[in-house]
């Protein structure tokens, strides 16, 4: 075990897939001597070469179909976007080419792109640097979605991501990139996308689900509710958002009956919305009361200091628990 | 370049395909027997027949799209049968019918995906490239297909500036009918030939008569050898759409005068007359042509439409979508 940052997994899990597999190879901007604008590409490059970590100009649309074309000519290309927000330009590449390639070649080719998107607050870079991407892809069929929060697990599911053959969004948050925890030195068996819920802490008197920065300020809002009241609080980090682990949930809130959901996208048409339908769908005589949300405001997120007031707080987390805790 | 007289009549019987075969799109969509939104290459056949002479010709292979009215090079590159079948979204198409004409995706048989909006697959097809480069393939090269009214998009530009900075082996190819939809060329762009935009990404670019099928193949074989040897460039030919957009089009946004004498126009005839010139066509081999390649096309409609259609479950199926088990419920 060696204790790491968020940033240093990201870049050992890219060490790793290239080192065990040559058709491997990195495309987006920044990507040679500044080691990508976030620094997890670094010593990339200088280890395998400008034909596998390909530099490019700024051209998201551009590189984005490329990584397709790349990918049905044998390659399994890791794409990154500066910040998500960027990957609006580069949407029709996978929305509309890469999640179809399969369905229109009648299951022969595969499309294994993992497009990489940095994203969400905590960088206080206002309304085109902020944003929180995941449910504009989710309602796309074709496409999966990893979104894990600890090193270890960014470590394990971005080479679960990477060896996937299908296209996979890998999305981290940018203001949990300094986040340390004990990485294993070897990663003994790449794990499945699918069944990748974890219960990360248990209890018996509410679920919570959540990912990303919400999961890290749920963490802290529940060890101050469970001290306050006296109630325990099960927390489920699903790890992968598409194939999403339902099981793992059900099995919670049929034991727990209640639940919450918590992300920093707006609550508006949030993935937190489909897992709320899935859970009512399924437990609903298990519900002792109804499911919380907890989630970014609906609105524009502002410059610098003043983003706190779109993104969900350890207190607004606290005020959630004990609505869903009624 | 010299071709043979068995190249020549070989072109001829390829213009004279695409031209049979546009005319039969036209007669099924009106008497229903085609779904969706096909677009007809009447008075582009040039172009097609020239690619296809270059196709043939050439060591060179072609990974790559084509313009949505270039059906006879698709039909060329997924086979005849696959093709007409998925046109007619039956099961005996390359995707069962499931993908249609206009998604059609046959990596085996070089067909790399369409898009249905424009401009992207210049970029996918220089990625494709790419990996042929990287790999080490010769005489293996992406060919890049749009019409006038795609390679507006900015996705063209960031492709071409891509395979020129990587020096990619990939051949861009401009079908400029003269129009995009409704909106003709003079309204989309401020230069006389589209190819010019090649000189911003220092790559060349050449403009040729597109209803000229000779000059069409040239053209093409020389952009291709260029491309097989890492220059990126484009090849631009000029023709004309005869049809609407789409098939029963009106065509109210544009002077129609041109219908009234179509033969002095029609680069079938054009051939046929310089063929003729040259000693190797005879009115007899002009029927026979004909004949010959409307009967391929017409068995090879009536072939698909006893076939069945895609069932639900094959529709429905999770392994259509999903590569692997780990990919949610349908």
């Amino acid at each position: 075990m060696s204790e790491m940052s968020v940033m240093k997994a990201l870049n050992l899990a890219m060490f790793e897939e290239m080192a065990s597999d040559e058709k491997v190879i990195c495309i987006g901007e920044d990507l040679g001597k500044q080691g990508g604008c976030w620094g997890t590409f670094t010593g990339l490059q200088d280890k395998f070469g400008i034909n596998r970590v390909l530099e490019f100009p700024i051209l998201e649309a551009g590189y984005t179909l490329f990584s397709v074309g790349a990918a049905l000519g044998g390659y399994r290309p890791i794409v990154e976007y500066m910040f998500a927000d960027f990957v609006t330009l580069g949407f029709e590449g996978i929305v509309d080419i890469a999640a179809k390639i399969h369905f229109n070649s009648g299951g022969v080719d595969s499309c294994p792109v993992t497009f990489v998107l940095p994203q969400g607050g905590g960088g206080k870079s206002g309304a085109h640097h902020s944003q929180s991407v995941e449910a504009w892809f989710a309602n796309v069929p074709g496409l999966k979605i990893v979104a894990p929060t600890t090193p270890a697990d960014i470590r394990a599911y971005y080479r679960a991501a990477i060896r996937d053959d299908d296209p996979t969004l890998f999305i981290y948050q940018r203001a949990t990139m300094g986040l340390t925890g004990e990485v294993p030195d070897v990663l003994d068996e790449v794990p499945s996308l699918a069944k990748a819920g974890k219960v990360v802490k248990t209890g018996a008197d509410l679920t919570i689900v959540a990912y990303h920065r919400a999961l890290v300020n749920v963490m802290a809002a529940a060890a101050i509710v469970e001290e306050e009241t006296g109630k325990t609080i099960e927390i489920i980090d699903p790890r992968v958002l598409i194939p999403f682990d339902k099981e793992c949930v059900f099995d919670s809130v049929k034991k727990t009956g209640r639940l919450m959901v918590a992300h920093e996208a707006p609550e508006r048409g949030g993935f937190g919305a489909q897992i709320v339908s899935w859970v009512v769908e399924n437990c609903m005589n298990e519900l002792e009361a109804a499911p919380v949300r907890v989630a970014g405001v609906n609105s524009i997120i502002p410059f610098g200091d003043l983003e706190k007031y779109l993104y969900p707080s350890v207190e607004d987390m606290k005020a959630g628990i004990l609505k869903a805790l009624i | 370049m010299n071709f043979s007289n068995e190249e020549l009549l070989e072109m001829y019987s390829d213009i004279v395909k695409s031209r049979v075969l546009g005319e039969k799109i036209v007669e099924y969509i009106y008497s229903g027997k085609i779904a969706g939104a096909i677009h007809p290459c009447l008075g582009q056949e040039a172009v097609s027949a020239g690619i296809l002479t270059a196709f043939k010709k050439s060591d060179i292979k072609t990974f790559g799209t084509e313009t949505h009215r270039a059906q006879t090079v698709m039909a060329h590159r997924v086979g005849w049968k696959p093709f007409i079948a998925e046109l007619l979204g039956r099961t005996g198409g390359c995707n069962d019918g499931i993908s249609g004409e206009y998604h059609i995706h046959d990596l085996k048989n070089g067909q790399l995906p369409a898009a249905g909006a424009l401009g992207g697959t210049w970029a996918e097809i220089s990625g494709f490239a790419w990996a042929l480069k990287n790999d080490g393939k010769k005489r293996q090269i992406g060919f890049a297909p749009y019409g006038d009214g795609a390679i507006s998009q900015g996705a063209t530009y960031e492709a071409m500036n891509i395979a020129a900075l990587f020096q990619l082996p990939v051949l861009f190819f401009i079908e400029n009918n003269g129009i995009a939809m409704s909106t003709p060329v003079e309204k989309q762009s401020p230069l006389e030939n589209l190819a010019d935009r090649a000189a911003a990404f220092n790559m060349q670019g050449v403009t040729v008569d597109g209803d000229d099928p000779v000059a069409v193949a040239e053209a093409v074989l020389n952009g291709m050898e260029l491309a097989a040897n890492n220059e990126p460039n484009v090849v631009e030919v000029k023709t004309m759409r005869w049809e609407g957009h789409y098939v029963g089009d009106p065509q109210k946004y544009r002077d129609l005068s041109y219908k009234n004498d179509l033969d002095s126009i029609c680069p079938v005839i054009r051939f046929e007359k310089r063929l003729k010139a040259l000693g190797i066509l005879d009115d007899e081999t002009i029927k026979a042509v004909r004949e010959a390649q409307t009967k391929e096309i017409v068995d090879g409609f009536d072939e698909g439409l006893v076939q069945n259609v895609a069932t639900k479950e094959q529709v429905l199926d999770y392994s259509r979508v999903y590569s692997n088990n780990a990919g949610g419920e349908l």
